[in-house]
C-alpha cells in the first residue's frame, strides 16, 4: 500500500529519548574536545602532519559531507527548475538536512583553522586573493548558509511564531512571510548558484595540488566530477533521512516521491561513471585502475559501492521495498562519499616518509560534529512542521494554513 | 513569461557546459595566455649539487639568521640533526644514496620560490604573497592557518608549527628581513665553503648554470637547469649529476598549477559572467514557477474549504 505525502507535520514524540541523549552527550563532548583544541596546537590532538595537513575535519566533515547536505539543493532543483511539484512536500526534510550539514561542517573548519582570530580580514575584501579557490569555497559556502539555508528553512519558525497565541506576534510572522513570498524567486536562485559554485571549487581545490593527487583521482574534470557528486549524494542523504523516518516515526510510505527519488539519483550515478570512466581513457590512465595497487583497489571499491545499488535501483521492485531501498542507497552513499574523501586522502601523495591517521580525539570530534547535526534534525522536526505525512495524518494534526506554500 | 522544460535545460545545461565542455578544451589548449613571467628582477639561488660537500655549514647560518632553535633530532640532543625540514628547519642539506651504493648526491631542500607558485594562488587571504624581486614572503597578520599552501606546494615546503597556540607558517622566505639591509645575500650562501650555492638575479643565474653545463658537457643530469621551466619555472635553480626526480624534485610540466587552475575557473566563470547570467535566468524561471505554486495552493485550498463546508 502506498500513502500520498500531502503536508508537512510536526511529530508528536517525546524528544528526551534515548538515542537522542546519546547523541547530545556526543555532541556536547565534541564541543568540550574542542576546547581542548582551541587552548591546544593542532600538533597535540590531532594526528596531522606536515604531510598530511589537512585530516578529518576538512576531508571529511567539509569535503565529503558538505556533498551529503547538498539535499536542499537537488531537490529544490527538481521541484522549482524542473517542476515536479510532487516534491514540495519533502522540501522542507531536505533544506533542513542541507542546514544541518553545511552548519556542522562550518564548525568543524572554525576549529581546524590555526589562527581562527585572522578570519576577521574576511570582511576586508582588499585582502582577498581572487584567485584563491579557498577564498571562494569559504565566501561561498558561508553566503550559501546565511542567506540562502536559513530564508529556506524560515517559514517552520514562522509558522510557531504565528501560532504562539500573541496577536502582535502572529502579526509580524505574517509580515515576515508576505516579505518571503515577494522576494522568494530571488533567494531560491542564489541557493541554486552558490552550491554549484562551492560544491564544484572543492574539486578545483584539489586540481591546484597537481601531481600531488594520484593520476586516477587528479583532472582539470575534478570541478564538474565533485559537483555531480554533490547532487548524488544530496538525494541520497534526502532518501536515507526520509526511509528512517518513514520507519521510525510511521510517516506511511509514498512511492511516488521515493521511488522517483531514487530512479533520479540511479540514472545520475551511472551518467557520474559514465564521465569518470570517459575521462579516465581521455587522459590515457584508464589500465591504472586494473593495477590492483592500493589505488587502484579504493577506486575499485568506489565503482562498485556506486555502480552496483544504482543498477539495482532501476529496477522497481527493488525501489518499492524500504529494507533494499534504505540498503542500496546506504551503499552508494559510502561510495560516493569515498569518492569525495578520498583526492583530499587516501591518494594524497604526501612527499615524504609521512603517515596520517586520526586520534581518537579528532574522531570523537568528527564524530561529534555529525552527532550535533542529528540532535539539531531531532529536535526540529519534533518542535516543527518539518517532515512529510499523508492527508490521514494531517486530518489527525491541526495542520497550519497560511504557510503551507513552503 | 512562459517557461517550458527546454527554457530550463538549456539555461542548466549552458551553465554546466560553459563548465564542462570547455574546462575539457581549455586542457588541452596549447598557449596559456595568462603565463607568469619571472620578474626582471627577480632574485633566486644556483644550487650545484656536483659543488656540495656536504658540510652543513648553510644551516645553522640559516638557523641564526631567522632565529629558530635548532632541532636536534635523532642526535640525543648533541647536535643539530633534523630529519626533515620542519617548523625549525628553513634550509636542509639531504644526502642521496642509490640502493647499490653507487651513485650519491647531497641536496639543498628550501623554498624554491616559484615564478607562479601555488601556495600564493591558494591562500585565501594573501598571507602569503610575491615581495619584491619575486620572493615568496609570509605575513602573520592575515594568515588564518587553513594550511591549504601545505596541500599546494609541489615539493612540500611550507611547514607548520603544530605545537603551537599561535602557529606559523614557516618556510624559507630568501632571508628578505636582511638582504638588502644588513647583508647582501642571504646567509646560507654567504658561508657556503665551496660556492655550491650562490645568490643572484634570476636570469644571470641561469646563464651561469648554462654556462656550467656547456663547459663540461655531460656533467649534469640530461645537461639542464631543474627549476628553468619545471612548474612555470622556479627562481631557486638545481644542477645535479643524478636524477632530479631521485633528489626530491618531481618532474613537471612548463605550465604551473596555479594556471592551470587559473584557465579552468577563468573558463568556468568568465569573469563572474556566468554565475550571474545563470542567477538572472534562474530568477525568471523560478518567478514563473513560483505564480503557478501560489495559484496550485489556493487552489488547493478552496477545495479544501468547500469539501469542509459539505461536511
Amino acid at each position: 500500500m502506498t500513502d500520498h505525502w500531502e503536508r508537512c507535520i510536526r511529530l508528536k514524540e517525546p524528544l528526551r529519548t534515548k538515542p537522542f541523549k546519546i547523541f547530545v552527550g556526543l555532541a556536547g563532548f565534541a564541543m568540550l574536545l574542542g576546547l581542548l583544541r582551541e587552548v591546544s596546537g593542532l600538533g597535540y590532538v590531532t594526528g596531522l602532519n606536515d604531510g598530511y595537513a589537512w585530516g578529518l575535519f576538512k576531508n571529511w566533515n567539509v569535503t565529503a559531507l558538505t556533498a551529503l547536505g547538498s539535499g536542499g539543493y537537488a531537490v529544490a532543483v527538481m521541484a522549482w527548475i524542473f517542476n515536479e511539484r510532487k516534491f514540495h512536500p519533502i522540501m522542507r526534510t531536505a533544506v533542513l538536512t542541507s542546514l544541518v550539514g553545511y552548519g556542522t561542517g562550518m564548525i568543524s573548519l572554525g576549529f581546524d583553522v590555526g589562527r581562527p582570530w585572522n578570519f576577521i580580514h574576511i570582511l576586508n575584501p582588499k585582502t582577498w586573493n581572487h584567485h584563491s579557490v579557498l577564498l571562494e569555497v569559504a565566501v561561498c559556502m558561508t553566503a550559501y548558509v546565511i542567506l540562502a539555508l536559513n530564508f529556506e528553512n524560515m517559514p517552520p519558525f514562522l509558522e510557531r511564531m504565528y501560532k504562539s497565541g500573541d496577536p502582535q506576534r502572529s502579526e509580524r510572522a505574517l509580515q515576515i512571510f508576505h516579505y518571503m513570498q515577494k522576494s522568494f524567486p530571488f533567494w531560491i536562485a542564489l541557493a541554486f548558484v552558490l552550491p554549484s559554485m562551492h560544491q564544484s571549487s572543492l574539486g578545483s581545490l584539489m586540481f591546484l595540488a597537481g601531481e600531488r593527487v594520484h593520476p586516477l583521482w587528479q583532472t582539470a574534470r575534478l570541478p564538474l566530477l565533485y559537483l555531480s557528486m554533490a547532487y548524488i549524494l544530496g538525494f541520497a542523504c534526502v532518501l536515507l533521512v526520509l526511509v528512517l523516518s518513514t520507519y521510525v516515526w510511521n510517516l506511511g510510505w509514498d512511492a511516488a516521491i521515493l521511488g522517483r527519488l531514487a530512479m533520479v539519483m540511479s540514472w545520475l550515478t551511472l551518467s557520474w561513471l559514465v564521465l569518470q570512466f570517459v575521462d579516465l581513457a581521455y587522459r590515457g590512465v584508464f589500465e591504472m585502475a586494473f593495477a590492483f595497487d592500493r589505488y587502484s583497489l579504493v577506486f575499485l571499491a568506489e565503482t562498485i559501492l556506486l555502480l552496483v545499488p544504482a543498477l539495482a535501483l532501476q529496477v522497481e521492485a527493488v525501489r518499492s521495498r524500504p529494507f533494499r531501498l534504505f540498503r542500496l542507497t546506504l551503499l552508494l552513499t559510502i561510495g560516493g562519499l569515498l569518492y569525495r574523501f578520498t583526492p583530499t586522502s587516501i591518494a594524497f601523495i604526501p612527499l615524504g616518509n609521512y603517515t596520517y591517521f586520526p586520534t581518537v580525539i579528532e574522531i570523537l570530534m568528527s564524530v561529534g560534529f555529525t552527532a550535533l547535526a542529528v540532535v539539531i534534525f531531532l529536535f526540529t522536526v519534533k518542535r516543527f512542521a518539518i517532515l512529510p505525512a499523508s492527508e490521514g495524518k494531517i486530518a489527525s494534526e491541526a495542520a497550519i494554513r497560511p504557510f503551507d506554500t513552503l | 513569461m512562459d517557461v517550458n522544460r527546454r527554457d530550463v535545460l538549456k539555461v542548466l545545461l549552458g551553465g554546466t557546459a560553459i563548465g564542462a565542455v570547455t574546462a575539457s578544451t581549455a586542457h588541452v589548449a596549447q598557449a596559456a595566455p595568462d603565463k607568469v613571467e619571472p620578474l626582471e628582477d627577480a632574485v633566486g639561488l644556483l644550487y650545484d649539487a656536483s659543488k656540495c660537500i656536504g658540510c652543513r655549514a648553510c644551516m645553522p647560518a640559516c638557523q641564526n639568521a631567522n632565529g629558530l632553535a635548532a632541532d636536534r633530532g635523532s642526535s640525543h640532543g648533541l647536535y643539530m640533526q633534523p630529519n626533515n625540514l620542519n617548523s625549525q628547519t628553513k634550509n636542509l642539506i639531504k644526502l642521496y644514496v642509490a640502493p647499490d651504493g653507487h651513485e650519491r648526491s647531497f641536496m639543498k631542500q628550501q623554498c624554491m620560490h616559484c615564478v607562479d607558485p601555488s601556495c600564493v594562488s591558494g591562500c585565501p587571504m594573501q598571507a602569503l604573497h610575491k615581495e619584491a624581486k619575486g620572493v615568496v614572503g609570509w605575513d602573520a597578520d592575515l594568515c588564518i592557518g587553513c594550511r591549504y599552501c601545505q596541500i599546494a606546494c609541489p615539493f612540500n615546503i611550507p611547514k607548520f608549527e603544530w605545537y603551537r597556540v599561535n602557529p606559523k607558517i614557516v618556510k624559507c622566505e630568501l632571508c628578505r628581513h636582511i638582504v638588502g639591509k644588513t647583508q647582501d645575500q642571504p646567509a646560507c650562501t654567504k658561508v657556503c665553503p665551496t660556492h655550491a650555492v650562490i645568490y643572484g638575479r634570476r636570469s644571470d643565474l641561469l646563464a651561469e648554470a648554462h654556462r656550467r653545463i656547456q663547459e663540461n658537457p655531460g656533467h649534469y643530469y640530461q645537461d639542464r637547469v631543474y627549476g628553468e621551466t619545471e612548474g612555470g619555472g622556479t627562481q631557486c635553480l638545481i644542477l645535479s649529476r643524478v636524477d632530479y626526480a631521485k633528489l626530491g624534485l618531481p618532474p613537471m610540466g612548463p605550465e604551473s598549477n596555479a594556471s592551470r587552475v587559473r584557465r579552468v575557473t577563468n573558463v568556468i566563470y568568465q569573469g563572474f559572467l556566468t554565475p550571474v547570467v545563470i542567477y538572472g535566468g534562474l530568477v525568471a524561471i523560478i518567478r514563473d514557477r513560483w505564480k503557478d505554486h501560489l495559484a496550485h495552493v489556493a487552489h488547493g485550498r478552496e477545495k479544501n474549504q468547500s469539501k469542509g463546508a459539505q461536511a
